[in-house]
């Protein structure tokens, strides 16, 4: 043949339909769209083919199979021979079609309805193009190749940083420099809630640092949950995941405990990125862009390389900070703050914290400022060292031993966008001192089912 | 089979059409329909392709007399295939008219989805229209979801 299937990568998108044709034993023929089609190899495909029963059944009484496939790009159409050779339903390559099925349907709302029972595999035996009546449209991706000396650069950059908040920031900066994206999101598990939360951010108006997706939730959840990379390259007819999103104010947020997920109300393509380190997923690199198609195949791979560097990196951090923590709290006794009155209210039941009123954060991060303003109020000292708040804290989030420089990162964080009168400053590596503009009132409040804005 | 009243409502909304028949090998061909008529005795429909653009679906028609044709309305998904036996017959004026206010209406219909027209341009073409006359034996719901395959219309009398 003259035409591979590795020079159709644009029709394996998922974005415009496919089209599969079918004959029974007695040669009527079947017609009807396809989901996905998954390119195997250069002589193989795969197709998840899990609605129609009489598609299904003609390919075992007839393996003589016609595809039309779409280019993503131009709408040029491939007229491909095939023969069906064998049904997966386990393993790695039927994963790899149902996650991408279910992360395209979850995105329509439509994942309870599109589930993948099977995938058939398809010999490719023939391609030709189908005559188009127009002239060729835009060409494919009008990018550049990347840069490889930019991508090392990057990589470098991230490499040469200790501290979480420069990992993060550094990661964002080269998604935004090598590759041009300008809407980026770092997630980071927290294992404690079963959830990923927003810890970076660039390009939204609300930065959405401290929201939270569900670690099973849309392609976000599924990135993180598979360690593959996930993208829906057309979302035009496509609803958008989360909650109603982006619109909501302040005033919701203190009364839900939850930050609006930052939003690109205009995005047409979209990729969750795991960040993995030793195998294990430490949180999901997620971008957006209001263009079709945004991500091909080389950008798919060099956001793995970054995103793969910032996990090694925030994991050597973790390591580096343990090993440096100085052994004893500072002795430093100070006089309790003068100044107006800084009334904080910690909510058992999410480990939520409000400060005046407003809501801060939750979770992980919401114990350790809980912790730091319990030594404060009962021993008189500001500043606190990281080994302390693990072993306080370690008992019952055992995962924070691995993680507390991130959560520390987004308390720090959080506190500065709020405006907060209190605010966590580093002091030396494995060392944090707390600052205050008052006194400081802490009350701890048990109640398992708030109602709106907590009693303060 | 005839179409059943819902059926002909479906009919009136802007569509895409795919169409499949098969060789005497039991090799099946493929392509897009650009527009179709519906008879009056609600039991046959004219399915216009491009033989310029899909030139082995009338090789196939021709030789086995067989036909599938799925119509789609693309904003719900909402899907019935019609099968049955087909001839070719002349294309006519009001064939190329019927084809021209298809692809229009379909073209429109995507483009207010968000699908670029230049995208779909290489995939509707009235370019050497050919028509196939399906009389419909079995008619199938398509939509995506728990009817897809089960039958759809009414037994013909």
């Amino acid at each position: 043949m003259n035409l591979r299937l590795s020079d159709l990568s644009a029709c394996f998108e998922g974005v415009i339909p496919s089209i599969i044709a079918t004959a029974s034993a007695d040669g009527m023929p079947n017609i009807s769209y396809l989901s996905h089609v998954v390119r195997v190899d250069d002589d193989h495909v795969a197709l998840s083919n899990q609605f129609f029963a009489k598609t299904a059944a003609n390919v075992r009484a007839n393996p003589k199979v016609t595809l039309i496939l779409v280019d993503g790009f131009t709408g040029d159409q491939f007229l491909l021979d095939i023969a069906f050779v064998r049904s997966v339903d386990a393993g790695p390559l039927f994963d790899k079609i149902a996650r991408q099925l279910k992360a395209s349907s979850a995105q329509v709302g439509m994942s309870e309805i599109m589930r993948l029972k099977s995938a058939d595999i398809f010999r490719v035996h023939g391609i030709e193009k189908v005559p188009s009546p127009v002239d060729a449209a835009p060409a494919a991706g009008g990018r550049p190749p990347i840069s490889l000396p930019a991508l090392a650069s990057a990589v470098k950059a991230i490499e040469r940083q200790a501290e979480a908040d420069e990992i993060i920031d550094n990661l964002l900066c080269g998604v935004e420099g090598v590759l041009g994206y300008g809407n980026a999101l770092v997630l980071i598990q927290d294992n404690h809630r079963g959830c990923l939360v927003t810890t970076g951010s660039i390009g939204y108006p609300r930065s959405g640092l401290g929201s939270e997706v569900a670690g099973s939730e849309g392609m976000i959840g599924a990135a993180a949950t598979s360690g593959q990379t996930i993208k829906v390259s057309d979302m035009s007819r496509v609803r958008r995941f989360g909650e109603a999103i982006g619109l909501e104010a302040d005033g919701e947020e203190d009364a839900t405990r939850s930050i609006p997920f930052p939003q690109l109300p205009t995005a047409m393509s979209q990729i969750a990125v795991p960040m993995l380190a030793h195998g294990i997923v430490t949180g999901v690199l997620f971008i957006e862009s209001e263009e079709r198609l945004a991500f091909r195949e080389e950008d798919e791979a060099a956001l793995e390389i970054l995103a793969g560097q910032a996990a090694a990196a925030l994991r050597a951090s973790e390591r580096e900070a343990a090993k440096a923590e100085p052994g004893q709290p500072p002795a430093l006794v100070r006089p309790a703050t003068a100044g107006r009155e800084i009334r904080v209210v910690h909510h058992r039941f999410d480990d939520s914290i409000f400060i005046d009123g407003t809501y801060i954060v939750k979770g992980v991060a919401g114990t350790l400022l809980r912790l730091m303003l319990e030594w404060h109020l009962n021993e008189g000292r500001s500043e606190f060292t990281n080994r302390e708040m693990r072993l306080a804290a370690g008992a019952r989030m055992p995962e924070i031993k691995d993680n507390l420089e991130t959560r520390l990162l987004l308390l720090r964080r959080r506190l500065e966008e709020k405006q907060a009168p209190i605010r966590l400053v580093r002091v030396v590596r494995g060392r944090v001192r707390l600052e205050a503009e008052g006194s400081l009132v802490l009350e701890a409040v048990a109640n398992d089912h708030p109602q709106g804005s907590p009693a303060v | 089979m005839r179409l059943d009243d819902r059926l002909l409502d479906f009919f009136n909304r802007p569509l895409m059409c795919i169409i499949a028949a098969a060789d005497e090998t039991r090799r099946p061909s493929a392509g897009r329909g650009i527009g179709f008529r519906l008879l009056d005795d609600r039991e046959t429909i004219d399915v216009i392709f491009s033989g310029w653009q899909w030139p082995r679906l009338e090789t196939c028609i021709r030789q086995t007399a067989r036909l599938a044709a799925t119509f789609v309305s693309p904003p719900d998904y909402v899907s019935f295939q019609l099968k049955g036996s087909a001839t070719m017959r002349d294309t006519d004026a009001p064939d190329l008219a019927h084809a021209d206010r298809f692809m229009t209406a379909a073209t429109n219909e995507l483009e207010s989805l968000g699908v670029p027209r230049y995208l779909i341009a290489p995939w509707l073409t009235p370019r050497e229209a050919r028509v196939a006359r399906l009389a419909i034996s079995e008619i199938y719901v398509q939509t995506p979801g728990p009817l897809a395959g089960m039958v759809a219309g009414a037994w013909s009398r």
